[in-house]
């Protein structure tokens, strides 16, 4: 049996599923990652510092401002620049507006279409109209913390080396905290759905990887931590993880000592489970998250408690910034030829970018791995665990299964395609 | 103006048409007395009590003004009246946003079926705290147009609900409002708020004003009432070189002037100019579609004359398509049409324009650069300028007898002149007098006059030395015509100071000595005592370019020349009648002895030439002083062909 | 019956998708207006005839050159969505470095199907019936161009530079801090967002209809640039402009 699912809809980017099976033996299990390679790091080379971020994030429209952030770090990084506890405020504020927005957007529009058994949320304006409501007003949520912080939802304009260029109101603030208290009952009917869906009984032992946050919960941190305890500064991160291409995508794999491994809400939930906010702690344990938890269908489970993190954090953040009273402050940059590695957990994991420049600030050269080329490995090796389970389904059922699985990943194309490591053979 | 229907139910008034278009123009000093300047009241307020004043007036209208936000000054809606700015910049833009908005709804109406329209609502009460001066002006402009005709009730129903509240301002380097007379004004606003040493004085400008006072300052407007400030000019260094109300003649004559096409090659075309204009209104009118498609609004946006497809009509063609064209239009508009009609021109002077012009467009420089280069001869027609004299150096003084001297001066520009006119020179504090140029008209840059010490006027220039300065204004007059000269004898007959114009002659005709004939010059005076440039008269006497012949009343002198009067001096005169022409200068009693001479010894009357000068104060025949019966001398003359004068009785006759 | 409209994405972030759906309550309004029967973020495909396609990305590879005529022929009116259909934009840049060439340093040897191919605007692959430009676009422009497109008016987008939105917000200069700025020549209707947020614009709408290009330079003179530095900005999104 041949299962070819072209134009994979509901994710991020262009990709094909192909699966072909003989008596009950998986002999061919692959993703095709077929979106156009656009080679991003080589377009970043040559460029000023100060345009660097700005083209970095339109790498992905999804996850702009976690591209812009990183690309931001890695150059301050390079500069040996440190920015002020205001300005890392503002930044993790700017990530939690991009991770409600990216997980709302995965969670209603792409993943609960496949438990609810509908081809689109779009498709439910009518028959559903409190649904999809409800859907769009969460989205925007997140999307309006991105507009008051970033300037926009989608690719930052306030954002700079150093800082901002521009701060927010005092009043945007309040603004934003008043829509995030109103927006709890919409959470509430969110938690009420997503946790009662019923997940497919599965679990696939794999690594996982996090950052570690002195903060807290995984977000911003310099040290990468694997499930098995491996410990290694991000500066270093070439000793650790391994990029290879694959001759069926366009996007690299990646493996830690020759294991696929996992980044993203589950490995991050796992690492960073003492730390989730009250709210969050409590749906965690509604759907009997653990630090052990090894079912990639719950990564879907695992973004509805990083939601109620996201929005209890944010809260506690703007009262704190409205209580320190936002000062501008100017950046002041200073270019050194050196160079500098930065991550930060996007909403997909662990995303790290490394840039070199020289003494004018001109960039030398950059790389960038992206979270979900560091699972499709692991996802492919789900997928040919996963079949011989389903494979007696009938093909609809087998089909819809395996795609769940895929979009358990909420796999970011767009961003993978534009892997552009050198080829370290 | 029976056209501008504005009817204000009685509450409220607009300044009247007579009281608002007196406000003062260039160069004029005194503060414009109005019925509403002498109205209004004047009480003293703190800061602390503006701020409870603006927070009482929050509750009934929405209260606007400038505040700091973003790091820049702009004018919003005021939510604490402690970050209300009272003196700020004015580069804060301008407040006809809220008068006039970029988006103004004019109705609602649905789609499907029945089309229905729907009035907007009324304007919101609103009070704008921080007219500038000039911007209080510019209301007076909106108020002009749009009130004119047909008056565009939505842009009045903003202004009936909407009270204006002055304050004052410090000009930048862009600010011209004192060249277009709106750097101050007494009208035209509710309240105005001056800067007073410790705290404000608040100026009520109408009754509305009066009564915000007395509904949200209770007890600033019980206070006793303090002393008017006096206007304040205000010191904008960026000015016009020139009245104001020349601009609408001095555009007249610059349609096709090169300038503009210089002008439209810089600009952007962006519209900056006219957006950020605070009496600029042109605008646009489109159907905005609501989200769901069943309705919408007609809306009213800003436009600009300097925008691609402003003036495109149905099937693409554009009636100005060039930007020359473009910007030429915005100049004529605001300083030649609205003039026209308005009899005030549509810039306020605010600066806005050249401030925020990348391509540096500036109206001040474009307009003197036109005056410059195409409207001089319009200069004699502004007022005052005629009468103001240019000032230049004494280079020279020389003295010619114990009571004259002889001042040379150079001037700044070259003059035309011909022998015989004169020039008014001027000391400030004594006045100016006419002095008849002494010199050579081969030379335009200088002059030379002779000054006898009679008055005060003479007297003080006779204290002057090289390197001072004199006002001087000319020439003035109507001058020998030398050319006229060519190929015949010449006959010069002075008389005392006479022999002045007759130098000036003289000097004309001998540095062309071979274009004529025989030169005699005959010389009169009292004593030696009296006699002028008496080295030049020796020197030309020994000379062999003319024939000099001197005549001295009073006996014993020391040339040993003939006693006796100027007439013993042709009883031995060779003198070709036919081929002669004859200049006559001196006191009037003197051409009564000598004309009836000349002419019998045949001198046609064309040919003979008197000096008759008069008292020319003003060189414009204008003043009336120097008329001889109905002959202006200081247009016609002072010299004059006998033939023209003989029939005057108050010329030689007396 | 409603009109029918889909959304295709080509060589780009998605953004453009993305701001769409970010439009929230209001894509609820566009939703009972049109029925939306492709949307590939988030929402199944069919093959079916269109009234309106709006399509997005670059068009780099033979098979998305296919892909879209086949989108053509299908759709009555085809809409360009934001500035990598609308001028190929940022993915153009990499052209200079030669794709096939390119893809060998990076990847390695087995990178045969790894070419970029040429990112070339949609339209000159095949006729476009309206654009709506800008990395990403405005939410509030697609619904007006929407609008427009279901009333059956002409889709102008505003034919004036950038600089006027940057006045009607009351925004200073930029060039007044030393910064170049493409303002003078690039298409308005973003309402000056990006000089808002404190950056300079760097021209993702694309170049006004009638540029004043030699009054621009003159402008950059008078900032001590050369039009070598401005080409250099031009780059970024591939604005075309006589280089004389």
């Amino acid at each position: 049996m041949k299962v070819q699912v072209p134009y994979l809809s509901r994710i991020e980017g262009h990709a094909h599923l192909v699966v072909d099976t003989k008596a009950g033996e998986v002999v061919e299990c692959q993703l095709e990652v077929v979106e156009t390679p656009r080679f991003f790091e080589k377009l970043l080379v040559g460029r000023h510092y100060s345009e660097v971020a700005g083209l970095a994030s339109r790498i992905c429209g999804v996850c702009s401002h976690s591209h812009t952030l990183v690309s931001l770090m890695a150059t301050e990084r390079a500069f040996g620049m440190e920015v002020s506890e205001q300005v890392t405020s503002l930044r993790r504020l700017l990530m939690y507006g991009e991770i409600l927005q990216s997980h709302l957007l995965h969670l209603y529009f792409m993943a609960v279409p496949d438990y609810l058994g509908v081809n689109s949320l779009l498709a439910m304006a009518q028959s559903r109209r409190d649904l999809v409501a409800r859907a769009l007003r969460l989205k925007k949520l997140g999307s309006d913390i991105c507009e008051v912080i970033g300037g926009r939802p989608v690719h930052p304009v306030t954002t700079c080396v150093g800082g901002f260029h521009r701060f927010p109101e005092a009043s945007e603030l309040q603004r934003l905290r008043r829509c995030l208290s109103k927006a709890l009952p919409d959470l509430e009917q969110t938690v009420e759905l997503v946790a009662g869906l019923d997940w497919p009984d599965f679990s696939h032992q794999a690594e996982c990887l996090a950052l570690h946050d002195s903060d807290g919960y995984p977000q911003f941190g310099e040290t990468l931590i694997s499930s098995a305890g491996l410990q290694v500064p991000n500066s270093c991160y070439r000793e650790m993880i391994r990029e290879y291409v694959v001759p069926h995508s366009t996007a690299k794999h990646a493996r830690i000592n020759d294991e696929t491994y996992m980044v993203g809400p589950l490995a991050r939930l796992r690492q960073g489970f003492h730390h989730l906010s009250p709210l969050a702690r409590e749906v965690a344990d509604l759907q009997g998250l653990s630090p052990s938890t090894n079912n990639p269908y719950l990564s879907q489970g695992a973004r509805l408690v990083e939601v109620l993190h996201c929005v209890e954090q944010s809260m506690h953040l703007i009262d704190h910034l409205l209580l320190e009273g936002l000062k501008y402050e100017e950046p002041v940059v200073t270019c050194k030829a050196r160079e500098g590695v930065a991550t930060l957990e996007a909403p997909r994991g662990v995303l790290l970018h490394a840039y070199s420049y020289d003494k004018e600030g001109f960039l030398t050269s950059a790389d960038c791995v992206i979270p979900t080329a560091q699972n499709l490995a692991n996802l492919e090796m789900n997928l040919r665990a996963r079949v011989p389970q389903i494979i007696d389904e009938e093909p609809d059922t087998f089909q819809s299964e395996l795609e769940k699985l895929v979009r358990a990943y909420d796999p970011c194309l767009s961003c993978s395609t534009h892997l552009l490591t050198i080829d370290r053979l | 103006m029976s056209s501008r229907r504005l009817n204000l139910g009685g509450q409220y008034q607009l300044p009247s048409k007579n009281t608002y278009r007196g406000f003062p123009l260039m160069r004029t000093t005194q503060a414009p007395t109005s019925a509403a300047a002498e109205s209004s009241t004047w009480r003293a307020l703190s800061r602390v009590e503006i701020d409870l004043f603006v927070r009482s007036m929050m509750t009934a209208y929405e209260v606007v003004g400038v505040q700091k936000k973003h790091g820049r000054m702009t004018m919003d809606k005021v939510e604490d009246p402690s970050e209300l700015l009272l003196e700020f910049p004015p580069q804060v833009h301008s407040p006809k946003k809220f008068l006039f908005p970029n988006w103004q709804k004019l109705f609602r109406f649905s789609l499907g079926g029945k089309v229905h329209l729907e009035a907007d609502k009324a304007a919101v009460p609103r009070v704008i705290f921080g007219m500038h001066p000039c911007d209080l002006h510019a209301v007076q402009v909106l108020d002009d147009c749009l009130f004119e005709g047909e008056a565009d009730s939505v842009y009045r129903s903003k202004r009936e609900a909407t009270l204006l509240i002055g304050v004052d301002c410090l000009p930048d380097e862009h600010c011209f409002c004192s060249s277009v007379g709106t750097d101050r004004t007494d009208s035209g606003f509710d309240l105005f708020f001056h800067r007073a040493d410790e705290g404000y004085l608040v100026q009520s400008g109408s009754e509305r004003g009066e009564a915000l006072l007395r509904r949200h300052a209770p007890q600033v407007a019980k206070r006793d009432e303090e002393a008017p400030l006096p206007l304040q000019v205000k010191p904008c260094e960026h000015q016009l070189d020139f009245a104001v109300d020349a601009l609408a003649p001095l555009l007249g004559d610059v349609y096709d002037h090169h300038l503009w096409k210089e002008i439209g090659e810089r600009c952007l075309g962006c519209g900056a100019c006219t957006l950020l204009c605070p009496t600029c209104y042109c605008f646009n009118v489109e159907d905005r579609m609501d989200d769901d498609l069943a309705g919408g609004e007609r809306v009213r946006t800003w436009d600009s004359c300097q925008f691609d497809h402003f003036t495109r009509v149905a099937g693409g063609r554009d009636f100005r398509s060039d930007q020359a064209d473009r910007q030429r239009h915005r100049f004529f508009r605001k300083y030649k049409y609205l003039w026209e009609k308005h009899e005030r021109t549509a810039c306020v002077g605010c600066g806005r324009c050249s401030r925020e012009c990348l391509a540096n467009i500036a109206p001040v420089n474009v307009l003197n650069r036109l005056f410059v280069e195409e409207a001089s001869p319009e200069l004699k027609a502004l007022p005052a300028n005629e009468y103001q004299p240019d000032m230049v150096e004494i280079i020279a003084v020389e003295d010619l007898t114990n009571q004259d001297k002889l001042f040379r001066l150079r001037l700044n520009t070259p003059i035309h002149f011909t022998p015989g006119m004169f020039v008014a020179i001027s000391i400030f504090g004594l006045g100016e007098a006419p002095f008849t140029i002494a010199s050579s008209s081969d030379d335009d840059m200088h002059v030379e006059i002779v000054v006898r010490a009679k008055g005060a006027l003479t007297r003080a220039l006779h204290r002057l030395q090289s390197g001072d300065s004199v006002g001087l204004r000319g020439p003035f007059g109507h001058g020998f015509q030398v050319e006229g000269f060519a190929g015949r004898d010449l006959l010069l007959v002075a008389g005392g100071l006479g022999l002045v114009t007759l130098r000036s002659l003289l000097l004309s005709l001998l540095a062309n000595r071979q274009s004529f004939g025989t030169i005699q010059l005959l010389y009169g005076v009292r004593n030696m005592d009296h006699m002028l440039f008496q080295k030049e008269l020796l020197e030309w006497h020994g000379s062999n370019q003319l024939d000099c012949r001197f005549a001295i009343k009073e006996p014993g002198n020391s040339w040993g020349v003939p006693t006796g009067d100027i007439t013993h001096l042709f009883r031995n005169l060779d003198l070709q009648p036919q081929r002669t022409s004859v200049a006559v200068s001196g006191p009037a009693g003197m051409y009564r002895f000598i004309n009836p001479l000349l002419l019998r010894m045949g001198v046609d009357e064309e040919a003979l030439f008197l000096n008759l000068e008069r008292h020319m104060k003003c060189g414009l025949g204008k003043c009336g002083k120097c008329r001889i019966n109905d002959v202006c001398v200081c247009e016609t003359g002072p010299i004059f062909p006998y033939s023209k004068v003989k029939h005057l009785k108050e010329a030689i006759e007396r | 019956m409603k009109p029918r409209v889909g959304f295709f994405d080509f060589t780009g972030c998605e953004g453009c998708q993305l701001t769409i759906l970010n439009l929230a309550e209001k894509l609820l309004d566009v939703l009972d207006l049109v029925e939306v029967v492709e949307f590939r973020e988030v929402q199944g495909h069919c093959n079916e005839d269109l009234d309106i396609a709006f399509v997005e990305g670059s068009i780099c590879r033979l098979d998305e050159e296919k892909r879209l005529r086949m989108i053509r022929t299908r759709s009555k009116k085809l809409i360009t969505l934001g500035a990598c259909a609308d001028l190929a934009g940022i993915n153009i840049a990499h052209e200079e470095a030669g794709g096939a060439e390119l893809a060998m340093a990076v990847y390695g040897s087995d990178s045969k199907h790894l070419q970029g191919g040429q990112a070339r605007p949609v339209s000159v692959i095949v006729p476009i019936d309206g654009r709506i430009p800008g990395c990403p676009v405005d939410g509030q422009e697609f619904l007006s161009i929407l609008h427009a497109l279901l009333l059956d008016r002409p889709t102008n987008l505003p034919a004036f530079s950038l600089c006027v939105e940057c006045k009607l917000a009351e925004l200073p200069c930029t060039f007044e801090q030393g910064i170049v700025c493409l303002g003078p020549v690039v298409r308005a209707g973003c309402n000056a967002l990006c000089i808002e947020g404190g950056d300079r614009c760097r021209g993702c709408r694309g170049l006004v209809d009638n540029p004043r290009e030699s009054s621009y330079h003159r402008v950059l003179e008078t900032f001590n640039r050369s039009v070598d530095d401005i080409l250099e900005e031009y780059r970024t999104y591939n604005l075309r402009i006589d280089e004389e």
